[in-house]
């Protein structure tokens, strides 16, 4: 287990260092991003520039701008997709640190995390070993119950409600960018809260306080493990999202849910159940899925599952926009 | 010629379970037109917008837009137009600059472009105290009007406007229009409205639906000529009063004025005006082809009497307006049956749910207008 822990943790604090260098450009590298951006969006076709310069000089002559301005030219005249889902993406962030919700849910649950792990039962001082298992404990299910409802709970559903969503899609924008955007960002704040989380170990075992040697492969692994999970939970809220116009249903709807089938593997009867039932509950199990990565080992099977399942949660959002069309 | 056709729409039809939202709906607008979109509430104003904007699909019928099919071509179609919808949906926790940056990045404007454009719309749209400001702080007038620079931004050939002016005071409203007058020129633009004087200022063209179909369209004269009524307005003199009786004879009695107007040929319907004691007054309603002024000269003056007024209203949009859609109303109020007798069967089974759903919300605040509407028509109502 250790040979495979030290090369996974290689691999995975590359990959975890660089979302969250993408965490730290959201939030604070906003400038550099566009320019590289916009510079991107100008490679990907390069009849953008020539169809800016003409709408620019339209402001002069308006008459010269319609008529040299052909039909295919203004089916071109769009940002890339990875372009536009990004612009989405970064307005939805911008929204998500301009409501007060989020500081409360990221607060409250580092709050919570840290009474758990310090206080109930004794708390981290009685297990008495270098490890952050409880964290590993606590956490899965306070994502699931509240922080990533909570962030997923408006994603569509207040768009919906308040009609925003009309000016959004009769933007040059696809349905589908829609739905990544949104997704994205959704999860890039869950990511937040997970890399603020880290701040726990780091405190307690590298400075200011040395409580013993972590063995931060494990960790690393336990924490990829709940960004997977957090990459299905918030799959699986927007797609309860798309489906209602309410907050609160989303909310509950999400909950439920994720909570539903995460505590699903814990339940003792159903660990005695034999046979395929017990397979089956494991196989569905949101906790059986992460149990290996909270012991430090990285599971490919549980990765393909965390990730299949997002992506057919996504498919049912797009198809839950597109249906705005029909009803 | 067929190029210059920007906005086409062709048999739309868009139902709801079994209510007809949209029923055959049909219409070009070419490049330059500046053309009203006319209706009472609930007639399919809105849902025809959604449609050419791409955001529902009619469940029959076609609608292009620059030659570009609204269901195959989407993101061409979206990326001409510029939209503004009902009651302008913003992001409220955004500021008006953020909302503008925003839309401009969807649409692709680079940031030289974005601000050249930020510049004019701001401008135009008389933004530039509240550019900083959260959209969830600004009144609705001013949301309306980030809603058009939104729509402005990308300067585009197309505009889809659905009651751009509902919130706007009147000097807003005179400004937006001669706005819109100005750059209509070379551009297309469909506005939806209530308010029929906007109409006659803005728009040479109105297309006007009720019940999901078109009831009226083509340029507002021939709208106005559409009921083929003319209107009017004699009055005579009757007492002396004050001023000396300067016709021949003694002062004519009502009913003797009232049955030569009556016997006069072309006069389908003579109707007494409320008057003070000096005069007559006659509303008479005629045929359109003849202009009947020289006969009623002629005859009050052979008569001898005193003519004091004389004149001939074509009838107002407003008129022809509550003509067409009168229908809608009566039938929204359950009142009794409705001329139209096929139109009625029809209805009959479909109205238990004949109240569209996207035009519900929107309901309370278009009242007070279409409200406006009705008490401007009050003075004429009383008289017929």
């Amino acid at each position: 287990m250790s040979s495979e822990s030290t090369i996974e943790k290689a691999t995975k604090e590359k990959s975890r260092a660089a979302e969250e260098a993408e965490e730290r450009d959201e939030d604070e590298e906003e400038e550099e991003e566009r320019d590289s951006d916009s510079g991107s969006g100008d490679s990907d076709d390069g009849d953008d520039g020539d169809d800016d310069g003409a709408s620019s000089d339209a402001a002069t002559k308006p008459m010269s701008m319609i008529d040299a301005s052909p039909k295919e030219k203004a089916a071109l005249d769009r940002p890339s997709s990875l372009a536009m889902t990004w612009t989405i993406t970064r307005r939805e962030l911008a929204a998500y640190f301009n409501s007060v919700i989020t500081y409360i849910v990221i607060s409250a649950s580092m709050v919570g995390l840290g009474l758990f792990f310090y206080m109930y039962k004794g708390g981290f001082w009685q297990v008495d070993r270098v490890t952050m298992q409880r964290m590993f404990d606590f956490l899965p299910f306070a994502l699931c119950f509240l922080v990533i409802p909570l962030f997923t709970m408006r994603a569509l559903s207040d768009e919906k409600r308040v009609g925003t969503i009309e000016l959004l899609i009769t933007m040059p924008v696809k349905d589908s960018e829609v739905i990544l955007g949104k997704y994205f960002a959704a999860l890039a704040i869950v990511t937040v809260q997970l890399g603020l989380v880290v701040l726990y170990p780091i405190a307690m075992f590298k400075w200011p306080w040395h409580l013993g040697e972590l063995d931060w492969g494990a960790f690393w692994v336990g924490m990829s493990g709940l960004f997977f999970l957090s990459a299905t939970g918030t799959a699986v809220g927007l797609m309860y999202s798309s489906f209602t116009e309410s907050q609160i249903l989303s909310f509950f709807a999400t909950m439920l849910t994720l909570t539903g089938i995460y505590a699903l593997g814990t339940l003792s009867a159903v660990e005695s159940l034999q046979g395929w039932p017990g397979d089956a509950i494991s196989f569905i199990s949101l906790q059986s899925r992460f149990e290996p990565f909270a012991r430090g080992l990285l599971d490919s099977r549980a990765i393909v599952y965390f990730v299949s399942i997002a992506v057919l949660c996504l498919v049912v959002a797009f198809h839950a926009l597109e249906r705005r069309k029909w009803s | 010629m067929s190029t210059d056709v920007m906005i086409y729409a062709s048999g739309l039809t868009k139902r709801y379970g079994s209510f007809r939202a949209l029923d055959d709906v049909s219409f070009e607008v070419r490049r330059g037109e500046i053309v009203g979109f006319l209706g009472p509430n609930g007639a399919g104003k809105s849902t025809t917008m959604r449609i050419l904007t791409c955001f529902i699909a009619p469940t029959s019928g076609t609608a292009k837009v620059r030659g570009q099919d609204v269901f195959d071509d989407t993101l061409a179609v979206r990326s001409s137009l510029g939209y503004l919808p009902q009651r302008a949906p913003l992001y409220l926790e955004m500021t008006v600059f953020e909302y503008l940056r925003f839309s401009a990045r969807v649409r692709n404007l680079d940031e030289s472009t974005f601000k050249k454009r930020a510049r004019a719309v701001v401008e135009i749209c008389g933004l530039a105290q509240s550019l900083s400001k959260e959209i969830r702080q600004l009144s609705h007038g001013y949301r309306q009007r980030v809603g058009l620079a939104q729509a402005l931004i990308h300067d585009p050939p197309i505009l889809i406007l659905d009651e751009p002016t509902s919130d706007l005071d009147p000097n807003e409203r005179t400004e937006f229009l001669n706005y819109l007058k100005q750059i209509g020129k070379d551009r297309t633009v469909l506005l939806s409205t209530h308010n029929l004087k906007e109409v006659e200022a803005a728009c040479a063209r109105a297309i006007i639906v009720s019940r999901g179909r078109v009831v009226a369209d083509g340029p507002l004269d021939e709208i106005r000529a559409k009921s083929g009524r003319v209107r009017y307005v004699v009055s005579i003199q009757e007492s002396v009063g004050d001023t000396p009786y300067r016709g021949k004879g003694t002062p004519p009695r009502q009913t003797e004025v009232e049955h030569a107007l009556n016997s006069l040929a072309g006069v389908k319907k003579v109707n007494e005006l409320p008057t003070d004691e000096r005069a007559h007054a006659y509303e008479l309603a005629g045929e359109d082809a003849t202009d009947l002024r020289p006969e009623i000269f002629r005859l009050i003056a052979d008569k001898g009497w005193v003519l004091l007024e004389l004149h001939r209203d074509t009838q107002t949009l407003e008129d022809v307006f509550r003509q067409l859609t009168i229908g809608d109303e009566r039938r929204n109020r359950q009142l009794g049956p409705v001329k139209d007798d096929d139109r009625r069967a029809r209805d009959e089974e479909e109205d238990e749910d004949d109240e569209d759903e996207d035009e519900d919300e929107s309901d309370d605040d278009e009242d007070s207008d279409s409200d406006d509407s009705d008490s401007d028509d009050d003075g004429k109502r009383n008289k017929r």
